[in-house]
């Protein structure tokens, strides 16, 4: 995740250093759709992530304008958590590994 | 409904709504076995896949059923329906899932650039693609209206 950016389901360092050494880390990633609206986007952002208005506005526009942003980073199962919530809302989220590390 | 709890009710016209929810209904049984938006993921054994796969769709399905209950017995006499804490998310979700999955069936023939920015001439379009426009255009509505009155109760809940 982003500095400064509010994680609902605690940051990554605070899930162990076991799970980052066998797993690394997976970045939770939003990919644009014709279909839903700006202001929906914004709201799932701000209900699920914890975004304040501003970041989710900035993520929502990523997504709009480049076709994809990269919503939370960190360890694999809490990024398949956010990814299925996110998908419960109907955006389309997907995981990719964080090959920088 | 709790004493104090915010509610918005909505009078709409009944000839013109009536024949979208027969869009709305026939979108409900295609979708019942699939997910509106794509949900894959990658290195997910098949079991946890399934699992994953079927909790979407439990969820969606529960969420469309709400969205078509809203729809009763007052609705068909007076043209209201009302939205308030208790439905306001499934019904945005529900909303959401209709769209994408008209996006996917008879509206896939306009093209997304017309989806995304619902500038097109409703008389050129086929009857059936101009009911599932309408439809589209409709649950968009039900969507702002929800997020413009209702946000707070959403973040909260």
């Amino acid at each position: 995740m982003h500095p400064g950016e509010s994680d609902p389901l605690g940051s990554p360092e605070q899930h162990g250093e076991t799970a980052l050494a066998t797993e690394g880390l997976w970045h939770v990633v939003v990919l644009n759709d014709p279909v839903n609206l700006m202001s929906y986007v914004v709201l799932i952002f701000k209900k699920v992530l914890g975004f304040d208005e501003q970041t989710a506005r900035r993520h929502m526009l990523e997504v709009h304008e480049q076709g994809r942003s990269v919503v939370w980073t960190g360890v694999r199962e809490k990024a398949e958590a956010y990814a299925h919530t996110l998908q419960q809302w109907h955006l389309t989220a997907v995981l990719e590994r964080d090959e920088a590390r | 409904m709790k004493h104090g709890e915010k509610q918005i009710v909505v009078t709409l016209s009944l000839p013109v709504v009536a024949p979208l929810l027969d869009i709305v209904k026939f979108a409900a049984d295609r979708m019942q076995g699939t997910t509106a938006a794509p949900a894959a993921l990658p290195d997910i054994d098949p079991e946890m896949k399934e699992a994953w796969t079927d909790e979407l769709i439990a969820a969606q399905n529960a969420d469309v059923r709400a969205l078509l209950a809203l729809f009763d017995d007052e609705f068909f006499s007076t043209g209201r329906i009302s939205f308030r804490a208790a439905n306001a998310e499934p019904m945005i979700r529900a909303c959401a899932a209709v769209r994408l999955h008209l996006r996917s069936g008879p509206l896939a023939v306009l093209g997304d650039d017309v989806l995304e920015t619902g500038e097109i001439a409703l008389d050129r379009l086929e009857d059936p693609v101009r009911k599932a426009f309408m439809t589209y255009l409709f649950l968009a509505t039900i969507q702002e209206l929800i997020i413009q009155h209702l946000d707070e109760t959403i973040l909260e809940g």
